[in-house]
């Protein structure tokens, strides 16, 4: 069917110092993404990036960035993400710069690629563990990656329950 | 988007303060009670403000302060925490969080969402769930179709069914061929499924059409000739034709048709059409026996009027009920006899049922089928017999089956299918000597004079196959027969049965001159008497053979039997033959054309038998019809078909008005803009015939007519007529004496007919100048006064023929032609007929005024002006103004109005269009064996007579007719045929 289509950019929001990550919000990684855009490609870009540009998610623990862009111009706007060099959140100017990890053309997509990309870390930091209490934390974190049955019911009764008061 | 995760960010507000607590006083041990959501939320319900939008109810909850460092643990736990978020939103479906969302998209179907049943059986449930509020309860389950296909419940499920409405025995036959109608008490095939309207004509003028007439109620009368004939007298007159006492009839040779009237009350209050077959008198006795059949309407009141006749007012209890007590029969015998079937037996019969579902031990008699009358219960007497003159009247219904066969070929078909019954092999019976046999054949083979009276019936049978068409035959020829069961030789396949080879062989000249001979007296003579006798007859008889029916199973398995697969079985089983009775039914009687078009016979068999008959029959090619067929039989006929043509019974009127509320439904189920504006076609009722208020003003306009009809503009008769009126409605006045508005009747005199008939002719007709013209008097003044005072209020049965084109329809109006017309006429005979000017419609407007509401009235009267001006040309012609103009000044409640249609009362049905109305047709279709428009109708006396005296004699008889959605009048020959 005929629809509006745009590209969805799994980053990462690579900092040096990790507490510094927990200040990240949306919007002061939109103004970022806009001004590097605005630096690179002019009023052009910056008009670009005004029209159905959005920061879809943030996940301040992980650094994890969902960005929006119309498909048509992506490409474009994606060439200045390398050129942010730090993001001004909260009155703190975090020096950081984005790493793009997938590109989607749906949400859907790039949160699959997330669990698999989070699975992957996980299992690979299970070996470089240092003690054993580490090592079982991470085991549990591992085994917790996964929704249980339960989890699951509890969760669509949950949605079901909304549904009601939304009608 | 739905159920998406949220950021997972800290609130810019709390971030300042936050941020540095965190980075001062937070340790890595508060990291992992933060990350549990479940203990943190609760507690800090407050909390939860400043958050963007709040979490997902389990999705880990983070707390406002920072953690200063960064472990291993943290890391992890933060990755598994947007693992699960991400994961939940990737499980649940996007889009209208449905459950087809779950569906990949190839595999959606249309109304997934209505029928749950649709989707995958995996995701049901789930569906079900969120739907289950909105839907209904589910319905009980009924049994498997395979429970309810087994045979002994399919029976009592039939049974269940008929108790309603009767089943004829063809009735799953016919309901899976059939659209079948519920009537008179019966469930009747009305017509075919398939296509047929052609074929089934030209079986009835080619080959062979067969219909199941088991739904006509037989009533058998008994008793002495002379009482009888003395007591069914009062119901009928000689005027009106032959009658039960006709001396062919009552030797029992003929079966003899007649109508029937209340007892003494002819010409008013007539019944319905009935016919009867006698049987032939036995030796040296005085006592005979009737049949009378009559459609099921009439049979209730046929019934009490036979009782009040024959005196016969007491009933005899059926004895198979032993269990009733006299007192609860002896009640309903006074003055109403038949006490109401439904409610007592339906009851009984239900208790019954359920009784028996309940205890579902094999105590329970095992369902049978139900043959005869389903919906009668067992207490319903059905004799009644009389203690002064000896007469027995017993109700026959449903107890013989008949057929009717239609075309010329009906007798190939029968000679084909039936076969005059074998002897029984003599040594059986010796064997059998000692025991006598239960079945009724083989008694009968022991009598000498019966087997005789068996032979030379056989006989005639043999010479019947030889004739060319069954309308050779003298009408309501009876023949008695026993015929082997006819399903011995059934075809393996359909065939179509032909002229019989015997006719074949005259022409080869290989039959003797016996034969020819006896050919020519069977046409010429009819059957003689003796050979009528049959043992349908007697009801033992009758009894014996419904009984011992071999069942279809037991055939099919003596079938397998047979060494040769697909021959004859032989012997045959000593229970397969049955007594019938064939009635030849004569076709077109009256008219010159097409004449005894139709014939055919009519088969009578015992009940039970139904099936076994039908099935062979249909395989002898021959096509079935319905009700449907019966009516169209009689319109090319020219017979008026009951109820439909008799609006002077009961039954007629009955039909009239279901017939016209169901076609007022039909006219009310279109949306106004879109339905036949009946008043701008000057139609004032198209749905039904008011024939009480056609014949009453036709008698005012003849008493009293000449002035006002002048007054009323009616410039169409020209004037030397209008003096001649003048000069009749003198002399008229001098005869007729006043006398209180009669019912209508219709005219059914044969003398008056007759000369009707004449009159109706054009004298100056080339060729076939009738011969009885001689007989006639002369059509003038004095004749047709003596004629009305006979026959003022009646109305004649009249057929009418088209000139050119046009196709009549029901209820089109019979129309005076005025001398302009028939100029046109002369002219030529392809002139198509002059046109009714277009009407105005008063209503219309007011109608609108009403939907409007006051405020508008100004405009709407303002187009209601514009409105008269458009139509006031032919105003002038116009012929009554002041019934127009009447229901106008009449104020009436407008509620119940209905757009297009005359509100009740009617104004002046005659003189409301530009010719006078004369009468209505009511069947009229294009005629295929005339290959033109052909109608039916009545007519009124007073009105034919009128205008045939002021009609000049080349053009006497020539009749407009108008289809009630036309403007159109088209020229119509009248015939009345006798």
């Amino acid at each position: 069917m005929v629809r509006v289509k745009s590209r969805y950019l799994l980053c990462e929001v690579n900092v040096s110092d990790r507490s510094q990550l927990l200040l990240l919000d949306d919007r002061a990684v939109a103004a970022a993404v806009k001004a590097a855009v605005a630096r690179i490609h002019g009023d052009y870009g910056a008009a670009l990036c005004s029209i159905r540009f959005n920061v879809k998610y943030v996940n301040a623990h992980t650094g994890t960035v969902f960005l929006r862009f119309p498909k048509r111009c992506y490409r474009l706007l994606w060439s200045a993400l390398p050129f942010i060099t730090s993001v001004e959140a909260c009155g703190q100017k975090i020096p950081c710069f984005l790493n793009c990890l997938h590109v989607g053309g749906t949400i859907r997509t790039c949160q699959k690629f997330l669990i698999r990309y989070n699975k992957q870390q996980l299992h690979r930091m299970l070996p470089k563990c240092k003690n054993k209490e580490e090592e079982e934390q991470i085991r549990r974190e591992i085994l917790n990656c996964s929704l249980k049955g339960g989890n699951k019911e509890g969760f669509e009764d949950g949605s079901e329950s909304e549904e009601d008061e939304e009608e | 988007m739905r159920n998406q995760p949220v950021s997972v960010q800290y609130p810019s507000g709390s971030t300042q303060n936050g941020g540095d607590t965190s980075v001062t006083g937070g340790g890595r041990d508060d990291g992992p009670s933060n990350v549990r959501p479940s203990t943190e939320r609760p507690k800090n319900p407050h909390q939860r403000a400043g958050w963007v939008r709040g979490h997902q109810k389990d999705g880990g909850g983070y707390a406002k302060e920072m953690p200063k460092l960064i472990t291993a643990g943290a890391f992890a736990r933060a990755r598994s925490a947007e693992v699960r978020a991400m994961l939940k939103a990737v499980t649940v479906t996007t889009g209208s969080s449905h459950v087809c969302g779950a569906l990949p998209k190839h595999m959606r179907r249309r109304a997934m969402s209505h029928n749950t049943k649709r989707l995958p059986r995996r995701l049901r449930d789930v569906a079900n769930r969120m739907a289950g509020s909105k839907k209904k309860k589910e319905q009980a389950k009924s049994k498997s179709r395979k429970a309810r296909r087994r045979h002994g419940n399919l029976l009592l499920e039939f049974n269940r069914r008929q108790r309603k409405n009767m089943w004829l025995e063809t009735h799953i036959w016919h309901a899976k061929r059939f659209h079948m109608v519920k009537k008179w008490g019966y469930c009747l095939g009305d017509r075919p499924t398939y296509k047929c309207y052609r074929p089934c004509y030209r079986a009835m003028s080619g080959h062979c059409l067969l219909q199941d007439l088991s739904y006509y109620c037989c009533i058998e009368l008994q008793g002495e000739e002379d009482k009888l004939l003395a007591s069914l007298s009062q119901l009928t007159s000689k005027e009106a034709g032959p009658t039960f006492a006709a001396a062919l009839s009552l030797s029992g040779r003929r079966q003899g048709s007649v109508m029937v009237y209340k007892a003494g009350q002819y010409p008013s209050q007539p019944l319905g059409p009935v016919t009867f077959l006698w049987r032939p008198r036995t030796q040296g006795s005085t006592h005979r026996q009737l049949w009378i059949w009559a459609h099921p309407i009439i049979k209730k009141d046929l019934l009490l009027e036979l009782q009040t006749v024959c005196q016969c007012c007491e009933a005899v209890v059926p004895p198979v009920v032993p269990v009733v007590t006299p007192a609860e029969v002896v009640p309903t015998l006074g003055p109403e006899p038949e006490p109401k079937p439904e409610k007592n037996p339906e009851t009984k019969q239900i208790t019954g049922t359920k009784r028996k579902r309940s205890c579902k031990d094999a105590s329970g008699p095992p369902a049978k089928k139900i043959l005869g009358d389903g919906t009668r219960s067992p207490t319903t007497p059905v004799t009644w017999k009389s203690s002064s003159t000896g007469i027995v009247i017993n109700d026959l219904t449903m107890e013989i089956v008949r057929y009717r066969l239609i075309g010329p070929q009906s007798h190939s078909v029968l000679a084909e299918t039936l076969e005059a019954a074998t002897d029984c092999d003599v040594r059986i019976m010796e064997i059998n000597k000692s025991q006598s046999s239960s079945l009724w054949w083989p008694e009968h083979c022991k009598d000498e004079s019966k087997m005789n009276l068996h032979q030379q019936q056989a006989d005639v049978y043999h010479i019947l196959k030889g004739i060319y068409s069954t309308g050779e035959l003298p009408p309501g020829t009876v023949l008695g027969l026993t015929v082997d069961d006819p399903r011995l030789t059934l075809p393996t396949k359909k065939v179509k049965a032909l002229p019989c080879e015997h006719a074949v062989c005259v022409c080869c000249g290989f039959v003797s001159e016996v034969d020819e001979e006896k050919r020519k007296e069977l046409m010429l003579r009819g059957v003689s008497e003796h050979c009528c006798q049959s043992y349908l007859w007697e009801q033992s008889v009758r009894d014996n053979v419904t009984d011992n029916k071999i069942s279809e199973q037991e055939l099919n398995r003596m079938r397998s039997e047979v060494l040769v697969p697909g021959s004859r079985l032989s012997p045959t089983p000593l229970q397969g033959r049955v007594p019938i009775l064939l009635v030849h039914q004569p076709g077109k009687q009256v008219g010159h054309e097409m004449s005894s078009w139709g014939a055919g016979w009519d088969l009578l068999l015992p009940k039970g038998w139904g099936m076994a008959f039908w099935v062979p029959l249909v395989y002898r090619g021959v096509r079935i019809g319905g009700l449907n067929m019966s009516l169209k039989h009689s319109q090319n006929k020219g017979a008026p078909h009951f109820p439909h043509d008799y609006p002077d019974c009961f039954a007629g009127v009955h039909f009239q008005e279901e017939q016209e509320t169901e076609l007022l439904d039909k006219f009310k189920r279109r949306p106004p803009a879109k339905r036949t504006n009946y008043i701008k076609h000057g139609c004032l009722a198209p749905f039904r015939c008011p024939w009480q208020q056609l014949a009453e003003e036709w008698e005012l306009i003849l008493r009293e007519g000449g002035e006002d009809r002048k007054g009323d503009g009616q410039t169409g008769t020209a004037t030397e007529a209008d003096t001649e009126m003048e000069e009749e409605v003198t002399s008229h006045r001098d005869i007729t004496v006043t006398k209180p508005p009669s019912r209508i009747t219709v005219l059914r005199n044969t003398k008056s007919l007759r000369l009707l008939s004449g009159w109706c002719k054009p004298t100056t007709s080339k060729g076939q100048r009738h011969c009885r013209v001689r007989e006639l008097p002369p059509l003038d003044r004095s004749a047709t006064t003596s004629f009305l005072t006979a026959h003022g209020m009646s109305l004649v049965w009249v057929r009418l023929s088209l000139l050119s084109k046009g196709k009549p329809e029901l209820h089109a109006m019979v129309c005076v032609p005025t001398a302009e017309d028939l100029q046109l006429l002369k002219k030529g005979p392809g002139s198509s007929g002059p046109q009714e000017p277009p009407h105005r419609d008063h209503f219309k407007s007011r109608i609108k005024r009403r939907k409007k509401g006051p405020k508008k009235a100004a405009t709407s009267s303002l187009s209601s002006k514009t409105e008269g001006k458009e139509s006031n040309p032919p105003s002038g012609s116009e012929p009554n103004p002041t019934t127009s103009e009447d229901p106008k000044s009449s104020p009436k409640s407008s509620s119940d109005r209905i757009f297009g249609l005359w509100p009740d009362p009617l104004p002046s049905v005659t003189s409301h269009c530009s010719r006078l109305t004369l009468g209505w047709v009511t069947q009229g279709d294009f005629s295929l064996s005339a290959g033109c428009g052909d109608a039916l109708g009545f007519v009124s006396v007073a009105g034919l007579l009128n205008t045939l005296v002021n009609q000049p004699m080349e053009h006497r008889g020539m009749l407009l007719l108008r289809n009630p959605a036309s403007l159109h009048y088209r020229f119509a020959k009248i015939n009345i045929e006798v």
